[in-house]
């Protein structure tokens, strides 16, 4: 793109991408730092410094590396993962209400942890890697449910289709996962419950390392199939039209966005909302472009639930509240407000 | 240029909100970390009656087959809904379990004045007790790469779920992990000739006679299945027949409590009822409902109410005991 010279125009918009990426990413380190320095241990921000250039206690080594920085991590993974999720489905269905929970991934990976629990003799726990590994084929499943019901043959992904066979899908795997928690023993549905209200306080380095060959492989992905992306929003006449391969690039662009909402709702439970408020924010910021709309998506997703896990963190103190929670407590409202403009 | 102006402001007022909030963190999240020269003179002692024998550090297997270095004279337990068992030992937890601001009643004799945490262990929150041996129940607790993350903390022995279900089992092994196997085998003993001593009681007085235990909460009943938790103590323990119903509903549970309906409950031929009233603060409208007054022993007038407060809903030495209690004061008795 940049081989052509610009309009004053374009040079505008270049410039306002820029701050907004810069605003977002400075809000995401203040956020980080007060994440650091949030929880019921004290470290003053000299404990902080000392801590981190090495020098801190044991106790303050575990606290700030095992406890504080791989949920900080998780967190800044699992809110861009979201975002780029929620864009590129919002994108494909050409509908401004889609993300992962909308269309069933979500529940999806949670009736399958839900299983799980239920039926896994419980001699020995569970290793860390299994439940995202079990929530990564529940979301895939879900996902492929939805995809062949919309699919119609040389007409390819019908996006209107997509939106409402999710919710449908979604509905029905809700009711199932209702009826098998009636099942089982109270211990059990409260992990469960508690999974499915999208906690990342358990969260380790081995979760980290599941979640990141994700990420690092189709967050570039994405941003690399961005202009695709473009031309696949104006629609699939038009984009057959411009010489894109629709089909394909639907099949492709769909499989990562299942692939990024599914390993991240398998790390981190189900938190919903992120995956739609990210890319809204992120098109009002800085316009339809996916090469910009995709970068600033990722980062808003990154510091609403970077946000939320602190605020989650802090509240109730000693309690935890399920980060979830609280990002659906700023969710929703925004969603009901999405409604209401698209009425108008 | 107008809608840029729009956008403009919201990205000021955003980031004028996150200042704000980061001030607002900065003012008032920290709670001071206890000293430990400060908290000694709080601290429970527990261990004082093991000084006798030259106790050193033990390793020990646990129910997920964790090889745990037990501390040889542990002195900050945190044993989360497992006080019962410390309680019936002895012992002093530096923090007791708590959800949602309850508590375990039935202990506070004991357990008054010891520090709550919440259920689900949050990993500073241990910290913040500064623990030196860790007692877990079920496996849940600990699944999904926490155990790893306790165990940095403390020591960490989880029972597992079948050792957990069973509360002879869980005392013994909590017994030999506190290196109290002696005082843990005596608390049985005593029980077990207390429930037999009971049992003889019920059989003089009362002979085979049917009991059944029914919980109410928001307005649902449940009935405690024949082989759990209290109907454990009911049925094995004291030899109380088991209605066809309990029986019925038992089989096809899989709970300690398992639901019932009222249309059910008013098949239940059980000759006392006792009734674990969790309702009682908003006003036991399902008590008032016409079936419930058709039930046999409602209306012989053979039902015992307890508050959720008593030791009914829970399980293990000290629970049971308070239950036999209860049966022999309040139905025996009549």
């Amino acid at each position: 793109m940049s081989a052509y010279p610009m309009s004053p125009e374009a040079l505008r918009k270049r410039k306002r991408t820029v701050f907004v990426l810069t605003a977002l990413a400075v809000a995401i380190v203040l956020t980080f730092i007060v994440s650091m320095n949030t929880g019921l241990i004290r470290l003053s921000p000299a404990d902080l410094l000392r801590t981190l250039s090495g020098g801190g206690t044991e106790r303050q080594n575990l606290i700030l590396f095992d406890f504080r920085l791989s949920r900080i991590v998780i967190s800044v993974l699992i809110g861009m993962g979201l975002a780029i999720s929620g864009a590129v489905l919002q994108a494909l269905s050409r509908n401004a209400l889609a993300d992962s929970g909308i269309i069933g991934i979500n529940s999806g990976a949670g009736l399958v942890i839900l299983l799980f629990v239920a039926f896994y003799p419980t001699a020995t726990a569970a290793p860390a890697y299994l439940l995202p590994l079990l929530a990564w084929i529940g979301g895939g499943f879900a996902a492929l449910l939805v995809f062949t019901m919309s699919y119609r043959r040389h007409k390819g992904l019908s996006p209107n289709r997509l939106l409402l066979n999710g919710v449908a899908v979604n509905a029905g795997i809700s009711a199932v996962t209702i009826v098998l928690s009636l099942r089982i023993n109270p211990e059990q549905y409260q992990f469960v419950l508690t999974w499915m209200a999208g906690s990342i306080w358990g969260s380790n380095w081995s979760l980290v390392a599941a979640l990141l060959p994700f990420i690092l492989v189709l967050i570039p992905f994405v941003f690399y199939k961005a202009r695709t992306i473009n031309v696949l929003g104006l629609g699939i006449e038009l984009a057959t039209g411009l010489g894109a391969r629709v089909s394909r690039e639907q099949i492709v662009l769909l499989a990562a966005a299942v692939g990024l909402a599914s390993s991240c709702v398998a790390v981190s439970g189900n938190i919903g909302f992120v995956g739609l408020i990210a890319p809204h924010l992120a098109r009002r910021l800085v316009g339809q472009r996916y090469q910009a709309l995709l970068p600033a998506a990722a980062l808003a997703g990154a510091l609403l639930v970077l946000a939320a896990d602190t605020f989650a963190r802090w509240l109730l103190q000693p309690t935890e509240i399920p980060t979830g929670i609280v990002v659906a407590v700023i969710g929703a409202p925004y969603f009901l407000y999405l409604l209401f403009r698209t009425k108008k | 240029m107008f809608a840029t102006k729009r956008k403009s402001i919201t990205i000021l007022l955003g980031l004028m909100l996150m200042s704000l909030w980061l001030a607002a963190c900065g003012n008032n999240n920290n709670k001071a970390e206890p000293s430990t020269s400060g908290s000694t003179a709080s601290q429970p002692a527990s261990a004082s009656a093991s000084a006798s024998a030259p106790a050193t550090e033990r390793k020990l297997t646990d129910g997920l087959g964790h090889e745990v270095t037990i501390p040889a004279n542990p002195q900050r337990i945190i044993a989360s809904y497992l006080e019962d068992y410390l309680v019936a030992l002895g012992v002093k937890p530096v923090a007791q379990w708590t959800v949602a601001n309850g508590i375990q009643d039935y202990l506070q004799g004991t357990l008054k004045g010891i520090p709550t945490i919440p259920y689900d262990l949050p990993f500073e929150a241990v910290m913040s007790f500064q623990p030196d041996l860790l007692i877990i129940g079920p496996n849940s607790t600990v699944e999904g790469g926490k155990y790893e993350q306790y165990a940095k903390i403390a020591p960490t022995f989880v029972l597992g779920d079948d050792t957990v279900n069973d509360w002879r089992k869980a005392l013994l092994k909590i017994g030999e992990v506190l290196n109290k196997s002696d005082e843990a085998q005596k608390v049985l003993d005593a029980y077990e000739q207390k429930a037999a001593d009971a049992k003889a009681k019920i059989q003089a007085a009362l002979p085979n006679q049917s009991v059944a235990a029914i919980w109410l909460v928001q307005n649902s009943f449940f009935v405690v299945s024949d082989k759990q938790s209290s109907g454990d103590v009911l049925y094995n323990d004291l030899g109380f027949k088991v209605p066809a119903v309990v029986k019925e509903i038992s089989a096809k549970g899989t709970g300690n409590w398992n639901p019932i309906s009222l249309e059910k409950l008013a098949d239940l031929d059980a000759d006392h009822l006792i009734l674990i009233n969790s309702d009682k603060g908003t006003g036991s409208a399902a008590l008032n409902d016409p079936i419930w007054k058709t039930i046999k022993a409602v209306k012989n007038g053979h039902v015992y109410e307890y508050p959720s407060s008593s030791s009914w809903l829970y399980y293990g030495p000290v629970a049971s005991s308070q239950m036999i209690d209860n049966v022999l004061n309040d139905i025996v008795k009549k």
